[in-house]
């Protein structure tokens, strides 16, 4: 089967600064691929650019065999992104914001219902959704993003830290319904700096440092090439 | 479509929150109650007028004038048997705004036609304009009782000669000519008439730029603020159809906050004039009709299609502002640069003509496109079209270039790296 996300000598630069000097991987249809690396490595420069938020410098990105550069708009239609410092509109119901935000992928007034019906069920927050978004807690917010991001089944979803600041228990509700969307076909692109979190969701990882891609596999794989008994020791072993 | 139209929808629903509709709310009745307060003054102010008056004099003549301030809606209390003292002191404590005194052998120096003198003191209990006007009627009484008198002096020494004749032998019959069309009027009676014929002109524009902006700058950077601006830009709509939902929702509800302010200025600026200032525009109207200084159809088409390049011009540039602002503070620092360029225009157009500046200083104002409506309504009456319409087009020129300029930053990376802070680029790196 096709790769559903294909990067080869992606480099970005900001002025003179260069962010990605040249990067490769693949997106597999139904797995989670994580990237992971200290602070200004240039996940999020990466995963923005997947986005389509910030423009690709040199290299070719192809998603679903298309023109990633040329196609945007179809690329959007098929990808969702939910960035790590993320917000909702806090004026807005929870409900109201779902639909907003439905409105722009369904075609149908059905459609929109269905995606809104999912998310509803993600979010698990019941009649909190009727009341606006300010007066969530963290957790709150963070789980009607993500149900944002996963209620119209995108072909990826882009998940940059997506258990950052949550509590233990929220942290592991996020990760279980992460899975369960892969098992349902949706492709995860993720960054993290929870160790814990990569080995438990990511199907393959790729150690990233200073715009460059240092090493990538399966955590078990990784494991057994740096004598490593977890991914916090790959982690190490790779930056030296 | 259907995207766009849920944004805009959203758009509004941002926009209009309870805050705003408080705050309009707020503006309509303070100007009400403000405009209701400055009418009852002003109806004090032209009603009945209690005036002391200490007659030392008692003749016939000073008599006469104390009955011609009766007839001249003044209530005269008088103070009988009193020494100018104390009559000042007995004026202190009463309501009366004037004490005037009529000193003794008054009348015999009027008899004997030489200059005789009257004394007014005025109490000040406030130092607003309308508290001040009844000492002004006073001297305008005083000014028609010199005629009277003056009038009856020639007639007894000049029997057969008009009096008027004599004191004014130059008369001045006034006219003025607009380009082909003539009245009777004088020069500074119509420029007055101008100029409060165009009043609500750069005010209405003011007020539309500032709150269209302010909502337009504020509406990027709460977006930028709440962190949702990235989660937009990923969501399958154009960046362009993001730019014009924000400009025309902002513009629609500017426009409407405008209109709101505007009705409320209105009913403020009866409350002040009421009918004085209908029926002076009645007088006129006939003077301006003539000299053609009036707007038909085409001339309030003209004039609102400048208004509403402005507002566009004013809504572009608040977009890109918005851009590199932070936070919704610092956005709110960003408008200052827009509203002095509405500002400066606005200024130059009540104080100077720009026909009549220096080189330099016309093409200073010329290049701010917030100038040109304030020139539209003086070209339109002076029939200079080609100013008018090089003035749209330039606009319409500025306009396209800001857009450009916006979309190119929401289509790059500048949309999310770009930040100003006090006239530094700073470039964000993730």
């Amino acid at each position: 089967m096709d790769n559903v996300l294909t990067v080869k000598g992606l480099k970005k630069t900001y002025g003179k600064q260069m962010a990605l000097a040249g990067i490769d991987f693949e997106v597999r249809p139904g797995e989670v691929f994580a990237l992971i690396g200290p602070n200004g490595a240039g996940k999020t420069t990466t995963l923005r650019i997947i986005a389509t938020l910030l423009t690709p410098g040199d290299g070719t990105i192809s998603f679903l065999n298309h023109d990633f550069r040329k196609e945007p708009d179809l690329v959007r239609e098929k990808i969702s992104y939910l960035p790590e410092e993320a917000g909702a509109y806090k004026n807005m119901k929870g409900l109201d914001y779902l639909h907003f935000m439905a409105n722009f992928y369904a075609r149908t007034p059905e459609e929109e219902k269905a995606f809104v019906d999912r998310a509803v069920e993600i979010t698990e927050l019941g009649d909190r959704l009727k009341t606006k978004v300010g007066t969530y807690s963290k957790g709150m917010t963070r789980k009607i993003l993500l149900a944002r991001a996963l209620m119209t089944k995108p072909v990826l979803a882009i998940l940059d830290e997506p258990t950052s600041g949550l509590d233990v228990l929220n942290a592991l509700e996020v990760r279980e319904i992460v899975r369960r969307y892969v098992k349902e076909g949706t492709s995860v692109l993720l960054s993290s700096h929870n160790m814990l979190e990569i080995e438990f969701l990511s199907d393959r990882v790729a150690l990233i440092d200073k715009g460059r891609i240092l090493d990538s596999g399966t955590p078990a794989e990784l494991k057994e090439r740096h004598q490593a008994k977890n991914m916090e020791e790959v982690f190490r072993s790779s930056l030296r | 479509m259907k995207k766009f139209l849920n944004l805009l929808k959203k758009e509004i629903k941002e926009l209009v929150n309870v805050q705003l509709i408080v705050s309009l709310a707020f503006t309509l009745l303070l100007f009400n109650f403000v405009g209701q307060m400055s009418r009852k003054e002003v109806q004090k102010a032209i009603g009945v007028q209690t005036i002391s008056a200490l007659d030392l004099d008692g003749s016939a003549s000073s008599q006469a004038i104390l009955a011609g301030l009766e007839s001249a809606r003044f209530k005269i209390e008088r103070i009988e048997e009193k020494t100018k003292e104390q009559a000042i002191d007995i004026a202190r404590g009463g309501e009366s705004k004037l004490l005037l005194v009529i000193p003794s052998g008054f009348g015999d120096s009027l008899k004997d036609f030489k200059p005789s003198q009257i004394e007014t003191y005025s109490y000040m209990r406030s130092f607003s304009l309308i508290g001040a006007r009844g000492s002004a009627i006073v001297r305008g009484v005083i000014s028609a009782l010199n005629n009277v008198l003056s009038d009856s002096f020639l007639k007894e020494k000049l029997p057969g000669l008009d009096p008027a004749s004599l004191k004014n032998p130059i008369k001045s019959k006034d006219f003025v000519i607009v380009q082909k069309r003539m009245a009777e009027a004088s020069a500074s009676e119509v420029a007055g008439m101008v100029s409060s014929q165009s009043l609500l002109i750069p005010v209405v524009l003011m007020m539309i730029v500032i709150y269209s902006s302010q909502m337009v700058i504020s509406a990027v950077a709460m977006e930028k603020q709440n962190k949702t601006l990235e989660t937009l830009l990923t969501v399958p709509i154009r960046r362009t159809s993001i730019i014009t939902a924000k400009m025309l929702a902002a513009g629609l509800v500017g426009l409407l906050s405008a209109g709101i302010y505007m009705f409320g200025f209105k009913s403020f600026m009866g409350g002040i004039g009421g009918d004085e200032l209908k029926a002076a525009a009645s007088q006129g109207g006939a003077v301006m009709r003539q000299l053609g200084l009036y707007f038909d159809t085409s001339g309030y088409l003209i004039l609102g299609a400048s208004l509403f390049l402005a507002i566009l011009v004013a809504l572009a540039l608040a977009m890109i502002l918005g851009v590199l602002a932070e936070d919704f503070r610092s956005a709110q620092s960003m408008l200052m640069p827009l509203m002095f360029m509405v500002m400066i225009p606005y200024f130059i157009s009540l104080f100077a003509d720009i026909n009549t500046v220096s080189l330099p200083i016309k093409i200073f104002i010329l290049a701010i496109p917030f100038s040109h409506p304030f020139l539209v309504s003086q070209n339109l009456y002076l029939g200079n079209y080609g100013m008018i319409f090089g003035g749209l087009a330039y606009m319409l020129v500025v306009f396209t270039v800001l857009v450009v300029f916006a979309a190119r930053i929401f289509s790059s990376d500048k949309i999310l790296t770009m930040k100003l802070r006090i006239g530094k680029k700073r470039t964000v790196v993730a």
